[in-house]
C-alpha cells in the first residue's frame, strides 16, 4: 500500500509540472462555458430550453466531465512517453511489485482528473446551484470512477501504441467518440428522439446511452437541474465502465511495459 | 554559424509560411468544390472568397509562427496555441450569427466584429452564397479590408520575429 502511495504522490507532482498546460486547459474550458455557452443560451429553441432550464445550466456539468476526462486521460502521455524513452525500466527496477506500481499509476490518473476538475465543478455549483451533503458524496464518488476509468483507457492506450503519432490518433479518435455521441453537448433525450426519427443511427444513439461521460454528466444534472431524473442506470454505467477498464488497463500495463 | 545573405533568406522564410497555409487552403478548396457541385455558390464570388481566404491562411501561419519563434517550450506554445485557438474560435462568428452574439453579451459582439476568424467566416458564407448570417457590411468589401490588414501585419511581423529569432541579425 505504501508503495501505491509513493506512486501517487510521484505522478501528482508530475501533474504540478504542466502547470502551463492546466493553466490552458482550464482558459479552453472557461471559454467554452463563458463564451460558447452563453450565447448558445439565446439559441435553443424554448421547447428545449423547457427542458433544460438554460444551455449555461445544462452545459456547466457536461464541461466538468470534459475537463476531468482530459486530464485523467493525461496519464497516458506520460506513460507512452515512459515507454518510448525506455524511463519504464527504471519504474520496473523499484522495490515495488508490478500490480503495485501498476495500481499507482491508475489512481493517480484518477486523483489527478479529480484534482483539476475540482475548480470547474465549483464553478458549475457556482453557476448552477449546490447540491446536498449526500448528493455531493454522491458526485464525488461517480468522478472519481469515471476518472479511473478514463485513466484505464489511457493506459490501455499508451501501451497498445508504440509511436507518439499513432498514441495522439488514437486519443483523438477517443476524445471525439466520446465527447459528441454523449451528451454533455446536448440533452440524451434529443439524441434519442433522432434516433427515434431515423436522423440518427441507431448505434450512435446506443452508444450515448452507454457513454460514461453522458452518464457523468447527467447524474450531476440530476441533482443540480433535477432533469434527467436521477436513476440508477447511471452509476451502474459508471461502475461497470470503472471496472473493466481499470482491470484491463492493470493487467495490460504489467504485461505490456515488462515485454518491451 | 555564419548566416546566411538576408536576400536569400526572404524566399524561404515565405515559403515557411506558405507551407503551413498549404493544409488550410486545401481544407478550403474540397469545402468550395463541394458546395460548388451541389450549385450553391457563384463561382466568381467563390474564386474571389478563396484569393481572400488565402490571405487569412497566410496572416494564421504569420501568427503561429510568431508565437512559435518567440517561445521556447514546445508545451507553452500549444497551450498558448489553443487558448488563442479556443478564445478567436469562440469570439467570432464562425458558430453562431452574430444577433445572438450581440443578444449574449455586446462586449462579445465588438470583439466578434473585430476577429479575422469573423472576416474569413464571413467572407466564404459570402462567397458560397450563404449570405444569411452575414455580419459585415458592405460586402466583401470590408472583409476583404479585414483580411488583407490581418495579412499584412501579421505576414510581416512573423518574418521580422523569424528572422530575428533564427538569424540574430536585423532585416534590411
Amino acid at each position: 500500500m505504501k508503495a501505491v502511495l509513493h506512486i501517487i504522490e510521484h505522478d501528482l507532482r508530475n501533474f504540478f509540472r504542466y502547470k502551463w498546460w492546466l493553466a490552458g486547459l482550464i482558459s479552453m474550458n472557461l471559454a467554452d462555458l463563458l463564451i460558447m455557452a452563453v450565447v448558445y443560451n439565446h439559441m435553443v429553441s424554448a421547447e428545449i430550453a423547457e427542458q433544460i432550464r438554460s444551455y449555461l445550466d445544462f452545459f456547466a456539468p457536461g464541461v466538468t466531465v470534459l475537463g476531468l476526462f482530459v486530464s485523467a486521460f493525461m496519464i497516458g502521455r506520460e506513460i507512452n512517453m515512459e515507454v518510448r524513452r525506455q524511463i519504464h525500466h527504471y519504474l520496473l527496477s523499484l522495490p515495488i511489485t508490478r500490480l503495485e506500481l501498476a495500481l499507482g499509476r491508475l489512481l493517480a490518473g484518477g486523483f489527478r482528473g479529480m484534482m483539476y476538475t475540482s475548480p470547474l465543478l465549483l464553478t458549475t455549483f457556482v453557476f448552477v446551484g449546490f447540491p446536498s451533503f449526500p448528493q455531493l458524496i454522491v458526485i464525488l464518488a461517480a468522478l472519481f470512477l469515471l476518472a479511473t476509468g478514463i485513466a484505464g483507457v489511457s493506459i490501455i492506450t499508451a501501451v497498445s501504441t508504440t509511436s507518439f503519432e499513432k498514441f495522439v490518433t488514437a486519443r483523438g479518435l477517443v476524445y471525439y467518440v466520446l465527447f459528441f455521441c454523449s451528451s454533455v453537448f446536448y440533452p440524451l433525450s434529443l439524441i434519442q428522439t433522432l434516433g427515434q426519427e431515423g436522423v440518427m443511427p441507431q448505434a450512435i444513439v446506443v452508444l450515448a446511452e452507454l457513454n460514461p461521460l453522458s452518464s457523468g454528466a447527467d447524474l450531476i444534472r440530476s441533482f443540480l437541474l433535477g432533469t434527467p431524473a436521477f436513476a440508477l442506470d447511471m452509476m451502474r454505467n459508471l461502475i461497470a465502465f470503472s471496472l473493466i477498464f481499470t482491470t484491463t488497463a492493470t493487467f495490460a500495463y504489467m504485461k505490456i511495459i515488462e515485454r518491451r | 554559424m555564419a548566416s546566411l545573405p538576408p536576400a536569400m533568406l526572404h524566399p524561404h522564410k515565405l515559403s515557411v509560411i506558405h507551407a503551413h497555409s498549404a493544409h488550410d487552403m486545401f481544407n478550403y478548396c474540397m469545402h468550395s468544390i463541394t458546395l460548388f457541385i451541389i450549385g450553391l455558390a457563384n463561382p466568381l464570388n467563390l474564386l474571389i472568397a478563396l484569393s481572400a481566404l488565402f490571405l487569412f491562411a497566410f496572416g494564421v501561419s504569420g501568427m503561429s509562427i510568431t508565437v512559435a519563434v518567440t517561445l521556447k517550450s514546445g508545451d507553452r506554445f500549444d497551450i498558448l496555441m489553443g487558448v488563442l485557438n479556443a478564445l478567436i474560435a469562440r469570439l467570432s462568428t464562425t458558430m453562431y450569427p452574430q444577433a445572438f452574439v450581440q443578444q449574449a453579451n455586446p462586449t462579445y459582439a465588438t470583439i466578434s466584429r473585430f476577429n479575422p476568424v469573423t472576416f474569413a467566416s464571413d467572407m466564404f458564407r459570402w462567397g458560397t452564397g450563404i449570405e444569411r448570417y452575414l455580419t459585415m457590411s458592405p460586402m466583401p468589401l470590408a472583409a476583404i479590408l479585414g483580411l488583407v490588414i490581418f495579412f499584412l501585419a501579421f505576414t510581416l511581423v512573423g518574418v521580422t520575429v523569424y528572422e530575428k529569432r533564427l538569424e540574430g541579425g536585423g532585416w534590411q
